[in-house]
């Protein structure tokens, strides 16, 4: 189809529909974190610049500016650095962990502090994985039939993977794998190695889950950092005090159990309290408040601020942006001009989706909680580079799909 | 499926990707609509529960007035000086800032080693905040106590607890600000945040001890009335009553409560306030007492002496209104207001002059020869010749015991045995006419009755009937009913009760409900209410006595008082003359022996029950004093100077009725 459609001259080279879509969250996302943040007394009093909406916005500018770069450079051009990026950002992995060069935040290091912001290269790593995957999966299909192909591309995954789990952050580290999986899909290769990587991730993850949960301090292969360990109770609703905890033992964990339970009640209650319509554009108590705590309010949380405030209509809206982004990349994938832009923009379709269904999902318990940012919605700068360079890659795909 | 329709159709994985995003994104949608439209209620129950606090607000009492309006029991403001501790948030910080410092600099605690950025144990934490906010709050209260010249000191403990438990709520640092205090607060505006200097509703009683008995006084209760919800978070004080009229007459005092509620963030500090029900003032009570006739009658009682234990009561002998009634001793209700100290409560349970009882409706008494009246009657109902001369011998001796007779020996007629008051003419009579008789105009008397006066205290005291000595020894013998004929033996009354039997005389055999409020009034800014009135004269009985025996009793009764050789002649006619002129008083004089379990005689009580038809009103009159030398000597010149006081009453113009009135049944 494209092919025919393509050599219409009046056909625009930017796919609009989803530009529109992203400028439609980006607005979102501003309006917001200005709710969600400037209930706070110490953000209304900061200088302007400092404050979250306009730093967000100064981020949505740099955005477009990277997004605009990459949809100025072929692809083909782009992925032929794409050993290049993977290396650097791994590089980049590895100084975070190093206690002098990357910030620890809440107990995770997984910032480099560069004065007036600071970047997160896990975000980085996921885009440049994509471009390596792309550039190293656009192959004819019978090489990829090579087992040795498979676990070298299995390999490429994960070493970020392992880096991100140092930092630790587990929930960025996880979404490194269905890119992966779903880009080898769609690059054809043998459904019978997917479901072999796929059955075989779900013993181990089986393994590992029961491990954590359920085996006893003796019997602990897998050392997960506390806080880890009790999400991940939280999110199967397991009991924190062990079965012969004594009563005052019992107490305490029952009062731990409600500290770490807080964030996910009090995201639901907000969600649910938002109802069909919503209480209006700040007029959410939850935020207000404090409730919903303020340090995550506007990053991780920001899905049930905007919930709350805007009701089931809101939720949808965004939602269905979210669809239209989502399938337009889809589209651009089914009309690239060849394997490598198909791969990259499958490749970010699934980043984009995976971090919307965690994010989202996880403000209404269908997900555990981790730290992964709602795309343009979600204050913080590095998401948001991430997201709009994505987009840019598609937009990217998208453009030079007519020169077959 | 518009988009996955322009995928190429040949390409099946793009395709199934295609399906598990929308897949993904389904469920997403699915979720949020479970969430925020068929659950949404469940979680607006918990946002409010969680981030509302309800108050309870009590309404404003009503009032309590005499007959003509004067106030006897109303509110007045008191000043507290209160401190909001969300406006301290900024204080508590900076003090938490400077203790750590200094700990540090003291090496008291040592950070963690891992981070530059100090990190203390979460129990740490909690100590150094608690001593943050006792040191801020403390600040505060001594700039306070500078200013109010009060002492005031700080109670660690109490601060904790209201941090803990009542966050949301300004606490009392302290209550009561005098005028100058007030003053000098408003004039020098403190500069601590947080301080607020509000009133507070409290109970006053303006004439003090004024019908201190009738009116009862209020306990701290802060639960919830019938109909009120009764989940709320915090309650402001309010207050019930314990006794007398403010215990009877509670719920129309009590007003509706009012419901707020405090919006609070998540360290429970208040950020708003909402009125989800605004109180309903409680209604005023008026009385049919006179407030300026109340206070003679007490005047009277205790012009007897200090300790005095007696009461009084003034009647309207037409309808059983009470114009005033008293007990002795008395105490200042204001004493209550805040509750009783403790020394004013040692003074107030003196296990002998028991000043908070009220001795007109609670306690009972042998009615002596007041009760000749019934014997009296019932000996002339069952067809005594009133001239018929009875011999007396000084004594009357009953199966073998000696009934002592103070009228002496001689000849007496009905008049003469009645205004000697002899003994052995009412044992003889009363032998003749038989229990039964007697007992049966006590009950229709409603002797051994409450009289149900409002007042939430009241005794019943004890008619002994035939069928009560045959409950009790299988019958009676006739020494009970030479004792019940002269007012003595199991027999107990309360004046009240007294009163409404002189009434009944009085009025020609009507015996009334005594009634002690009138009207219960909306407050003033209350104009969509109507005024409820409790009716005046409900009939309780009938005397069913003929006009012959009420006259001949009548006529004793004047020549108690009037013939010289009568026991309350001399009260009423001091140096020879009448102290009333122009008024005609019947009465009767008792002296009731008060007997130990050993029937032994430890003390007297004594009556005078009377009655005067005067310009306005016939008027009951009851006094009776424990530990009296006389009915004549004793209550007769009290009873005198409550005639002279309701002759001042008499002249007072009446107030005009405004409104109409809704009767109501009680």
């Amino acid at each position: 189809m494209s092919d025919t459609l393509s050599l219409n001259p009046r056909e625009s080279r930017l796919d609009w529909l989803m530009l529109v879509a992203l400028g439609a969250l980006m607005l979102i996302g501003v309006a917001f974190v200005y709710s969600a943040t400037m209930a706070s007394d110490t953000v209304r009093v900061l200088p302007l610049l400092n404050q979250p909406w306009i730093r967000q916005l100064i981020w949505f500018a740099v955005g477009l500016g990277a997004a605009t770069c990459i949809v100025l450079v072929d692809y083909h051009t782009l992925s032929r650095w794409s050993l290049v990026f993977y290396w650097a950002t791994t590089l980049l992995l590895v100084l975070v962990l190093i206690p002098h060069i990357g910030s620890m935040r809440f107990g995770a290091r997984r910032w480099i502090d560069l004065g007036p912001f600071s970047l997160q290269p896990s975000e980085f790593a996921k885009l440049s994985l994509i471009f390596l995957l792309s550039h190293f999966l656009s192959r004819p299909v019978d090489e990829l039939r090579q087992p040795k192909l498979f676990f070298t591309a299995l390999g490429l995954a994960a070493l970020p993977f392992i880096l991100i789990l140092k930092e630790p952050d587990l929930g960025s580290a996880l979404t490194l794998f269905p890119i992966a999986l779903v880009m080898l899909f769609v690059a054809g290769v043998p459904p019978r190695y997917l479901w072999r990587v796929v059955f075989g991730a779900t013993v181990v993850i089986s393994l590992v889950l029961g491990d954590i949960l359920f085996a006893s301090e003796k019997w602990q292969f897998i050392k997960l950092e506390s806080y880890q360990k009790r999400r991940l109770q939280v999110y199967f609703g397991l009991d924190f005090a062990p079965p012969n905890a004594t009563e005052e033992e019992q107490r305490a964990a029952r009062v731990e159990q409600r500290k770490h339970t807080y964030n996910v009640e009090q995201a639901l209650i907000s969600v649910g309290s938002g109802g069909l319509m919503g209480k209006g554009w700040r007029q959410g108590t939850q935020n207000a408040l404090g409730y919903l705590p303020r340090a995550v309010a506007h990053n991780d949380f920001i899905f049930s601020v905007i919930a709350e405030e805007t009701g089931f209509v809101g939720s949808l809206t965004v939602i269905g942006l979210y669809t239209v982004v989502l399938f337009c990349g889809l589209r651009v994938a089914g009309q690239a001009r060849d394997r490598l832009g198909k791969l990259l923009a499958v490749g970010v379709v699934t980043l984009l989706f995976s971090h919307v269904f965690v994010n989202i999902g996880m403000n209404i318990r269908l997900m555990p909680v981790t730290g992964i940012p709602l795309p343009l919605l979600s204050y913080g700068g590095s998401s948001v580079l991430c997201s709009l360079v994505a987009a840019g890659i598609l937009q990217n795909v998208h453009l030079h799909r007519r020169y077959y | 499926m518009l988009v996955v329709d322009q995928l190429k159709k040949s390409d099946t994985r793009l395709r199934v990707l295609a399906l598990g995003v929308l897949g993904g994104l389904l469920l997403l949608a699915g979720g949020l609509w479970f969430h925020q439209v068929i659950a949404s209620r469940r979680y607006v129950e918990r946002l409010n529960s969680q981030s509302f606090r309800t108050i309870r607000v009590p309404a404003i009492r009503g009032k309590i007035l005499d007959r003509n309006g004067i106030v006897l029991a109303e509110n007045r403001a008191s000043y507290n000086v209160n401190l909001y501790l969300n406006d301290l948030r900024p204080s508590f910080r900076k003090k938490y800032d400077d203790l750590l410092q200094r700990q540090l600099a003291a090496g008291a605690v040592s950070p963690g080693a891992k981070t530059p950025a100090v990190r203390l144990s979460t129990q740490q934490q909690n100590e150094l905040n608690l001593a943050a906010r006792y040191l801020a709050v403390d600040d505060i209260v001594k700039q306070v106590s500078r200013l109010t010249g009060e002492p005031l000191q700080l109670d660690a403990a109490k601060l904790a607890t209201h941090y803990e438990k009542r966050r949301a709520l300004p606490m009392t640092l302290t209550a009561g600000l005098s005028m100058e205090q007030i003053a000098v607060f408003q004039e020098k505006s403190v500069a601590a945040p947080g301080l607020a200097l509000e009133t507070q509703a409290v109970r006053y009683y303006p004439r003090k001890s004024v019908a201190a008995h009738v009116l009862g006084f209020l306990q701290r209760d802060d639960s919830s009335g019938e109909d009120e919800d009764t989940d709320f978070n915090y309650r402001l004080p309010d207050f019930r009553g314990q006794v007398g009229i403010e215990a009877a007459f509670d719920d129309p005092l009590r007003g509706v409560a009012g419901r707020r509620a405090l919006l609070v963030n998540n360290f429970g500090y208040r950020q708003g306030e909402f009125n989800w029900g605004e109180p309903e003032p409680g209604r005023n009570i008026v009385l049919t007492l006179d407030a300026a006739l109340q206070a003679d009658v007490e005047r009277a009682l205790a012009g007897n002496g200090a300790n005095t234990r007696g009461s009084a009561i003034v009647m309207d002998a037409n309808n059983g209104d009470v114009f005033a009634l008293a007990s002795a001793p008395t105490y200042d209700l204001n004493q209550s207001v805040g509750g009783f100290s403790t020394g004013v409560w040692e003074q107030l349970s003196d296990e002998h002059l028991k000043p908070m009882l009220n001795r007109a409706v609670k306690a009972t008494y042998s009615p002596g020869s007041t009760f000749k009246i019934i014997t009296g009657l019932a000996a002339l109902e069952a067809g005594l010749d009133p001239k018929e001369i009875f011999h007396g011998e000084g004594r009357y001796v009953v199966t073998g015991h000696t009934i002592k007779d103070t009228a002496g020996a001689g000849d007496f007629n009905f008049k003469k045995a009645f205004i000697k008051s002899s003994n052995a003419y009412f044992v003889h009579q009363g032998l003749r006419v038989g229990l039964e008789r007697i007992t049966e105009l006590g009950a229709r008397l409603h002797l051994g009755e409450p009289t149900k006066l409002p007042l939430y205290s009241e005794s019943a005291g004890l008619l002994p009937t035939p069928a009560y000595y045959k409950r009790r020894s299988g019958g009676h013998a006739p020494g009970d009913v030479a004792n019940v004929s002269i007012g003595q033996g199991e027999l107990s009354v309360t004046p009240m009760q007294m009163a409404v039997m002189t009434a009944a005389i009085a009025n020609g055999g009507k015996v009334f409900w005594p009634r002690i409020v009138e009207r219960i009034e909306p407050q003033e800014d209350q104009v969509q209410q109507r005024p409820q009135l409790l009716p005046a004269g409900r009939l309780r009985d009938e005397l069913h006595v003929s006009q012959r025996s009420l006259d001949i009793m009548r006529d004793a009764m004047y020549g108690d008082v009037e013939d010289p050789e009568a026991s309350a002649y001399r009260a009423f006619h001091p140096n020879g003359r009448a102290a009333l002129p122009g008024v005609r008083i019947g009465g009767k004089t008792g002296t009731a022996q008060v007997q130990d379990t050993h029937n032994h005689v430890t003390d007297w009580n004594t009556w005078f029950v009377s009655f005067a038809p005067m310009e306005k009103h016939v008027y009951v009159v009851t006094v009776m004093i424990e530990s009296g030398g006389s009915g004549g000597t004793t209550c007769a010149p009290i009873a005198r100077q409550i005639y002279e006081a309701i002759q001042k009453f008499e002249q007072r113009p009446v107030r005009p009725r405004g409104g109409q009135l809704a009767e109501v049944g009680r």
